[in-house]
């Protein structure tokens, strides 16, 4: 008798949970992978319009995509929108949840309310407010001249110095629920007790949101504002509905201009390579943000 | 190796297929047809010739699926990346250039008689060395709808026949001092630039002249001044950028344009949705030159099809008869593209559609080269710049024309 017979729980008993989620593992690696690996390949050889792949290319692809003149453009107001947007979401959705949090009459209807927005398609919403924002048979002008605001009928989506605000708006607007979701979760798991103690301390209602609430539901924001920041960079939707980046691609940003790129030129390797600098971005902008959270966690611990 | 594996499931999956497709329908063959959508008729008429055709052909079927146009290209491109595509496809006859270039297109080997039997230029678009890739489908030219009672109204009894007499007109328009305008100028979306060809064609411009981007030569800068001129003069609806070509056709519809250029669609709308509407149909205004866009529709086969006869068959015997020709043409609002259907009463006798039909020997056609869906946003885009005022019109086009040169490089 050897001492495997006697413990076999030691060896291929240790492995074993290991053994056994291996295969969901690599399955899941497949999934996540194979679309990577495959862009990746297309944005290096030269691929026609109808996905064929060529021959490699010398990073042609790549050369033309940063020497294209719409790609900076692009590429900044993809920043300003998504900075907009997530900042914009954040700010609002942190009162609105503190709100939400208190007990009032009424509360769970306001809690639906907030939620509504994501329930509905962005692409509905997008149409929505393209009808709402139209200059001649609009419902914003059509308010706007009954209460006798305004002579002219203003074209809102016809350039970018109107447009592109609205559309940042629309995009915090449709961000906020899942937004304040979280942040409530967050809210609703704290300690009420600590805040009790403070109030007999004397600490005031801001002194309390800002030295007790806010670095206890960091976590939660922590974890908003990457997902946030990923869903927006890459939101298509509502920008494609409304202005479809026009007018004059003033109003497109990278996702929108990769589409037009793919499906509308038929130039999938440029549409590849952007693709893959967009993930390559995201994916920095993820990392930089873990680290820097969780220093930060660290060193308040 | 990785390719071969890949090959090798692909194989096994496409046996599997074809053993399945076997026990299933051991002799009745499927063919599968993808349409674009026109209108909520589409369906119903396609669903028509497959019904006649399946009836006329027993144990065979006939699979209708409509596709809007905008996920149409993706869609395909997606098949035939995949190695799925349907049988028979409705393109847009420019994307027919790739098609072809790229092998996936199969050439049609028609009787003569039968390809005499079509308007001859519409046949051409699809015509590559000498051989056919395509039917045309859905074709349609443009010309000026205009508002009798809104010109009227305004003093003019004649339409304007040429660019002169429509800036004089849209003035007269204006000074009714009312909510309508006197020039409708599409200024987004699909078909921004035709809109403006209509301009750049009658001022004597070309697309393309010897292989080069046409869109600066002097009577294309002449035909954008003239366009801006008429934004800044307020002869046209306001911020022209904020409106596609639902937008200022829904507004003629209500009345509130003097002028508008676009396809025969549009009296179908207005019987339905403004049926008191009081307008006719005038030829393109015309400049040094006539001129009107001519677009066509393609049906085309796939080579890559197993059953190319049937699909073949389906086309010359059922969607080209003269009577879904006649359906089709109606119900959609299109021209008619053969001879015979061309001379039956319910084309031949209406005047408003004789307007359109009248222009066709001096149609043109969207280019057939490679890139020209980028072309037409980039001169789109320069358009916009210079509706909105961000750009003046020469620079702007010369800044588009030697993009468009690069392009043509490629």
């Amino acid at each position: 008798m050897t001492r495997a017979n006697t413990r076999p729980s030691d060896g291929i008993g240790r492995a074993a949970p290991y053994l056994l989620v291996l295969p969901s593992i690599l399955f899941a690696f497949w999934i996540i992978g194979y679309p990577i690996y495959d862009m990746a390949n297309m944005s290096l050889h030269a691929v026609n319009r109808f996905g064929k792949t060529g021959a490699f290319n010398d990073f042609a692809n790549y050369s033309r995509l940063f020497s294209h003149k719409l790609f900076l453009d692009c590429l900044l107001r993809t920043l300003v929108w998504t900075v907009c947007v997530v900042g914009g979401t954040v700010l609002l959705s942190v009162p609105i949840a503190l709100i939400l949090n208190e007990r009032f009459y009424g509360r769970t209807l306001a809690r639906i309310i907030i939620m509504l927005p994501w329930a509905v398609s962005l692409t509905m919403t997008g149409i929505v407010w393209r009808w709402s924002f139209n200059g001649q048979f609009g419902m914003v002008n059509a308010t706007l001249s009954s209460f006798g605001l305004q002579d002219t009928p203003v074209e809102w989506l016809a350039t970018a110095t109107t447009a592109f605000p609205i559309l940042i708006a629309i995009g915090i607007l449709v961000s906020i629920p899942f937004t304040v979701t979280v942040i409530l979760g967050g809210l609703s798991s704290l300690q009420a007790d600590i805040f009790e103690a403070a109030k007999i301390d004397g600490a005031s209602g801001w002194q309390r949101f800002r030295h007790l609430t806010l670095p206890l539901i960091r976590p939660f924001l922590n974890i908003v504002l990457v997902l946030n920041f990923i869903y927006v960079f890459n939101s298509f939707p509502i920008i494609w509905v409304m202005t479809q980046g026009d007018p004059a691609n003033s109003t497109d940003i990278l996702v929108t201009w990769l589409y037009k790129l793919a499906f509308r030129y038929g130039e999938l390797g440029v549409a590849s390579a952007l693709s893959i600098v967009m993930f390559l971005i995201l994916l920095a902008l993820t990392i930089v943000y873990a680290v820097l959270a969780m220093r930060n966690e660290r060193r308040q611990a | 190796m990785y390719q071969i594996k890949k090959r090798r499931v692909l194989g096994l999956l496409a046996g599997a297929a074809v053993l399945l497709g076997a026990t299933t329908a051991s002799r009745a063959e499927t063919l599968n047809v993808v349409v674009a959508y026109y209108s909520a008729a589409t369906q119903g008429v396609f669903e028509g010739m497959a019904k006649d055709f399946m009836e006329k052909n027993p144990g065979n079927e006939v699979k209708i699926e409509v596709i809007q146009w905008d996920n149409l290209q993706q869609r395909l491109t997606t098949d035939i990346a995949g190695g799925t595509t349907p049988d028979i496809a409705m393109i847009g006859t420019r994307w027919l250039v790739d098609y072809v270039k790229n092998d996936i297109a199969e050439p049609m080997e028609l009787t003569p008689e039968f390809k005499a039997g079509f308007i001859e230029a519409f046949l051409s678009p699809s015509t590559f060395d000498g051989k056919l890739y395509g039917l045309p489908v859905a074709a349609s030219a443009r010309a000026m709808y205009y508002n009798k009672d809104l010109l009227a109204k305004a003093g003019v009894n004649e339409p304007p026949k040429n660019w002169d007499g429509v800036v004089d007109t849209a003035r007269k328009i204006k000074a009714l001092g009312s909510d309508a305008y006197g020039f409708a100028l599409q200024g987004k979306e699909i078909e921004t630039d035709a809109y403006w060809y209509y301009s750049l064609w009658t001022h004597g411009g070309e697309l393309l002249t010897d292989g080069k981007s046409g869109v600066s030569s002097p009577a294309a800068v002449k035909a954008l001044t003239l366009y801006k001129s008429m934004i800044d003069e307020g002869l046209t609806e306001p911020d022209p950028t904020g409106l596609n070509r639902q937008d200022i056709e829904r507004l003629f519809k209500q009345g509130r344009i003097g002028m508008i250029l676009t396809g025969p669609w549009l009296r179908g709308q207005i019987k339905e949705e403004a049926p008191t509407l009081n307008y006719a149909i005038a030829p393109i205004p015309e400049g040094e030159a006539k001129a009107t866009y001519g677009v066509t529709d393609t049906l085309m086969v796939f080579k890559s099809s197993s059953k190319k006869e049937l699909a073949m068959k389906f086309l010359t015997e059922t969607a080209f008869s003269p009577k879904w020709r006649i359906e089709f043409s109606t119900k959609e609002g299109f021209l008619p593209v053969m001879k015979e259907e061309a001379a039956a009463p319910i084309f031949a006798d209406d005047p408003q559609l004789r307007a359109f039909t009248d222009m066709l020997p001096y149609a043109r056609f969207a280019p057939l080269i490679t890139n020209w869906e980028q072309m037409v946003d980039v001169v789109i885009a320069a358009l916009q710049k210079v509706y909105i005022g961000q750009a003046e019109p020469e620079p702007a086009l010369k800044d588009a024309a030697a993009q468009i040169d690069g392009l043509i490089q490629d």
